[in-house]
């Protein structure tokens, strides 16, 4: 699995189309048959304490592509912040297991392990 | 070795700084600045307490005031984290903010001077682009500051990115 994050509209998108993945290949937000999963982080916004539960799953993905959401002001709202570190720590995790992990900086992609 | 790290909330910031200071001389001392006042940072303390537990770090709570720190001996202290120790140093309960920039770097300084190796976790707590109030944004500013002022008193400044240690000076060690 190739683990791909960085900011919003950082170029994310378009490095994985880069790779040769088409529209047809990617979901958005949702577990299903196809290989890549894009927005990671909406799911685990939507159910935080359930955020374990998907990385068995995201590890048979070709790619998966998450947003940092992890910098700036911790935010005020605890539902906010517990969302927050969930997916900051799922991604530590499936880097961990990750065959290649991708920032992308003004689209630029960097590959931070290999 | 001064070593400081950087990253977003969750980012493995805490697990590799553990991890560096025990291949770093023994004692080691763990530098707790998080204040309790909920359940939340209870659980939070509760969690860094777990992690460390094998990891024979003596542990010395203090929420402000890291100046008064006298170490016993000079080995390896680990200091988590900037974030919470500014936040406590700068603002009380009745709304007063105290420039608190002085404070804090010799109070680091004082740290240094009595240990062989010094890790400082700090928080990238200026890039979300929020508005927020003039307290809020007074703290941004005053953590970014002490942030340069750390990077370039340091030897080793790494970004955690998913666990991952990212060099911006000096080298992995």
């Amino acid at each position: 699995m190739i683990l791909v994050i960085g900011a919003i509209a950082s170029g994310k998108l378009e490095y994985v189309k880069s790779l040769g993945y088409s529209d047809s290949d990617i979901a958005d937000g949702v577990l299903d048959e196809r290989p890549v999963l894009n927005n990671l982080q909406d799911m685990v916004f939507s159910d935080p304490a359930g955020s374990d539960k998907l990385y068995d799953a995201l590890l048979k993905k070709e790619v998966v592509i998450c947003n940092e959401v992890g910098s700036g002001i911790i935010p005020f709202q605890r539902t906010d912040r517990e969302a927050r570190e969930a997916t900051g720590r799922l991604c530590n995790r499936l880097a961990q297991a990750a065959e290649r992990v991708v920032r992308l900086v003004c689209g630029i992609p960097i590959v931070i392990k290999e | 070795m001064r070593i400081l790290l950087t990253g977003g909330s969750a980012c493995g910031k805490s697990t590799y700084a553990e991890t560096l200071a025990v291949r770093l001389a023994a004692p080691r001392y763990y530098i707790a600045t998080m204040r309790i006042f909920d359940d939340e940072s209870q659980k939070k303390v509760d969690q860094h307490r777990k992690m460390r537990k094998t990891k024979n770090f003596i542990t010395i709570e203090r929420d402000t005031d890291i100046h008064l720190i006298r170490l016993p001996q000079r080995s390896t202290v680990l200091l988590e984290c900037m974030c919470n120790l500014t936040a406590n140093e700068m603002f009380d309960n009745y709304g007063n903010i105290t420039d608190v920039y002085d404070k804090i770097i010799s109070g680091i300084e004082s740290l240094a001077s009595q240990c062989e190796n010094l890790i400082v976790v700090t928080n990238d707590v200026g890039s979300d682009g929020g508005e927020y109030d003039a307290g809020t944004r007074e703290y941004i500013k005053t953590l970014g500051r002490l942030n340069i002022s750390l990077a370039q008193r340091f030897d080793c400044v790494y970004e955690l990115v998913c666990g991952i240690p990212l060099v911006l000076k000096g080298r992995l060690l």
